[in-house]
């Protein structure tokens, strides 16, 4: 990771407003393919497709953290698996507020 | 230097009485200088407080102690101490961990690079960077809890933002006379007037209101305490309202039942 660059939290309706800069989100993952692209559930319930190499096994909550490369689509450096039960809500919620509201807080 | 006999981390617990050669001033003051959850987004942007040269303001309060969770990186163990830096994805922030006992050794032992933790720590100014000197440190039992710290630090951000934002002169000396606006207009109106300099900084309205009435000398002197009716009836507030204040604020501590559960006094005054 580069030294103090910080990275938005994002959902799927918040991805596209970063692309090209460095975020993380958690997804829920649906299904990944052998060569490396895991197709995951923003918080938000929008499809993403999350690009690198992740850790096997994957659990069903992933935090991804990487540079958005297209509108729907992260290419990630860091994986960490965040188990199979996750808030998806509180965390959706939290994506707004750091967005939003309290932007000054986060970036 | 901190000597390892000016340090206490015994049992890995953390409170600001586990501070260095500050620990007594922290210790005394430590209703005023809670732990506080921030993200270093934030740490970055306080400075130095000029009332207290020893701690940070942040938000236009005193922040001594601090809480993060991030993941850590760049782990670094020597004989006496561990330096790692937590990275929460709003920046980074240098954390220092001093070793003393077996005990030490073993929580620091459960921090890995890529790993997150959530940290308690003073903060510091070193060289003008700022630090983190770590009392204690420990995984993530699970991942709610980094969307939980994030709603802390916009909480209290939110509540010190709104309570030094609002305190405005004129006002609120008075807020029982100041208002003989039915309910509704306790809604509409902004909740400006009701805040003030008052230890119940933070309470809404109603709560206030109902506080102060119990906080007046004549109050005060009944020795059975107030018939909630004969708030709710003063108050011009609906019985509903007043009980609903009444089981907020008997939880906080801040009333108590005196006679019966009809009958209230207030904690703070007589």
């Amino acid at each position: 990771m580069d030294t103090s660059s910080p990275a938005v939290l994002v959902n799927g309706e918040l991805l596209p407003m970063h692309v090209g800069k460095r975020v993380r989100a958690v997804i829920q993952v649906l299904r990944s393919d052998g060569s490396g692209t895991v197709t995951g559930k923003s918080t938000d319930g929008q499809q993403i497709f999350v690009k690198g190499h992740p850790p096997a096994p994957l659990s069903t909550f992933v935090e991804v953290i990487g540079i958005a490369d297209s509108n729907q689509s992260v290419r990630a450096d860091i994986w960490t698996n965040f188990g199979d039960v996750f808030d998806t809500q509180g965390y959706n919620h939290i994506c707004q507020l750091a967005n939003g509201e309290y932007k000054h807080l986060f970036i | 230097m901190f000597s390892s006999s000016q340090i206490d981390v015994a049992g890995g617990g953390f409170s600001s009485s586990q501070t260095t050669d500050s620990s007594r001033s922290s210790a005394k003051s430590r209703d005023a200088q809670p732990m506080v959850p921030v993200t270093v987004k934030q740490i970055s942007d306080a400075v130095l407080s000029t009332d207290d040269k020893s701690s940070f303001k942040i938000d236009g309060v005193d922040v001594k102690n601090v809480m993060l969770v991030g993941m850590a990186f760049n782990k670094s163990e020597k004989v006496t101490d561990v330096q790692f830096e937590i990275d929460d994805g709003t920046g980074r922030i240098g954390c220092l961990r001093w070793i003393n006992d077996a005990v030490d050794t073993k929580e620091v032992g459960r921090v890995e690079d890529g790993k997150y933790v959530r940290v308690h720590g003073l903060l510091k100014a070193l060289q003008g960077k700022k630090q983190l000197q770590v009392f204690a440190i420990r995984p993530l039992n699970n991942y709610d809890e980094l969307s939980s710290h994030f709603l802390a630090c916009i909480h209290y951000h939110s509540f010190n933002t709104r309570r030094n934002g609002v305190i405005a002169p004129s006002q609120v000396h008075n807020p029982i006379s100041a208002v003989s606006t039915p309910v509704n207009g306790h809604k509409s109106s902004s909740s400006n007037q009701f805040y003030g300099e008052y230890s119940t900084d933070g309470l809404k309205g109603i709560d206030k209101m109902v506080i102060e009435y119990l906080e007046q000398p004549s109050s005060v002197a009944q020795e059975k305490g107030v018939h909630r009716n004969e708030i709710a009836q003063h108050l011009k507030i609906p019985l509903e309202k007043i009980l609903e204040t009444i089981e907020s604020l008997e939880s906080e501590g801040l009333i108590y039942s005196t006679i019966d559960e009809c009958h209230y006094k207030s904690t703070t005054c007589g």
